[in-house]
């Protein structure tokens, strides 16, 4: 029975090493979804509060990546953005009070996902594509949104010249 | 000589300082060769103080109508005193009509910037109905601009009477505003 224990606890413990057909809830619980971007040469960062995803990575048969995000709760600590940011040039969290990602294909990688998908911001629907890599007990995934591209900031600042055209988002799973 | 209420000195004071501060503060962020994290500083600074320099001529303005002001000496002839009132009067309509032409601007602007006093303590709320409208932005910036260059024409005037009544009648007026 005691060898039987240990036997049960190595493979756990492998299980929890090596990612295999990994399944998951990823919230602001267990994960940080973080934004950055220049605004006047100054960087600035952000989180969302409130958002939610359901991730089913390869090699399941049927893969997907579906996330929900509350566009209000994005948060920079910076009143001036916070106030900013709900107002209809930029989110307009009233008219759209969620952003949604779905992915349309996942592929394994060495250390990660290839992660294809939509990317659905202030009612409009883009490709985007990219990593989620495998760090130690952590998933990680960075890209970039053009915010030009989804008609945010576009009546203040068309021309990017005090906020960057790219916003970083950065993605970090507590596995 | 009747000198003014001590409130009324204190504020006389405190609004002049904060007069010259907006004016160097608004000259510098509009012309000077800085950074645009500085630059965008500078607005919300200057954005906090004319909400100040607004609040401050609300009170001063109460004050007037509560508290009594000291009758010019009879020695300056009465058309003087009747043109020191119209210059007084110039004096308040233009600081009320600065700050709330600035106001108008940052209301109407595209960028749709709150505007938040001493920090993030109080969040001034825009003029209601013109937001994001580049017309009356253009209007009330230029209105802000034209009204600070008169609003030094009048007080070299305030400056010149002081010096005018000192030499023409000798009376030191400056002893009514001071302690």
């Amino acid at each position: 029975m005691k060898s039987f224990s240990y036997v049960v606890i190595i493979f756990v413990s492998m299980m929890s090493t090596h990612v295999h057909a990994l399944q998951l809830d990823a919230d602001s619980s267990n994960a940080t979804l973080s934004f950055s971007g220049q605004h006047a040469g100054m960087t600035f960062t952000g989180v969302f509060e409130r958002w939610q995803s359901q991730l089913i990575l390869p090699p399941n048969q049927e893969p997907s990546i579906k996330a929900e995000f509350i566009l209000a709760s994005a948060k920079t600590g910076d009143s001036t953005y916070d106030e900013t940011l709900p107002e209809e040039d930029w989110f307009h969290v009233e008219k759209f009070p969620v952003a949604r990602f779905i992915s349309t294909q996942i592929n394994l990688l060495v250390d990660g996902y290839r992660v294809e998908g939509t990317l659905e911001l202030k009612g409009k629907g883009l490709p985007i594509i990219f990593n989620l890599h495998n760090r130690e007990d952590k998933l990680i995934g960075n890209f970039d949104v053009d915010r030009l591209a989804y008609g945010i900031g576009l009546e203040s600042d068309p021309g990017a010249e005090w906020v960057s055209q790219n916003i970083r988002l950065s993605l970090t799973i507590n596995l | 000589m009747n000198r003014y209420p001590s409130v009324v000195i204190l504020l006389h004071w405190t609004m002049a300082a904060g007069f010259i501060f907006m004016l160097a503060s608004g000259l510098y962020m509009v012309n000077a060769d800085i950074s645009k994290a500085e630059q965008f500083q500078l607005y919300q600074t200057h954005k906090s103080a004319g909400v100040v320099m607004l609040v401050a001529i609300l009170i001063r303005i109460a004050v007037k109508v509560f508290a009594s002001s000291p009758e010019l000496p009879s020695a300056i002839p009465a058309e003087e005193r009747k043109l020191a009132k119209l210059g007084h009067l110039a004096l308040y309509l233009l600081l009320l009509a600065i700050p709330f032409a600035g106001w108008i601007m940052v209301s109407a602007s595209p960028f749709g910037l709150p505007t938040f006093v001493f920090v993030d303590w109080l969040k001034w709320p825009h003029f209601p109905g013109v937001s994001k409208n580049k017309s009356v932005e253009e209007v009330a910036k230029l209105a802000h601009l034209y009204l600070v260059i008169i609003m030094i024409a009048v007080l070299l005037t305030h400056i010149g009477a002081l010096f005018w009544h000192k030499k023409k009648q000798g009376i030191l007026l400056l002893n009514r505003m001071w302690w």
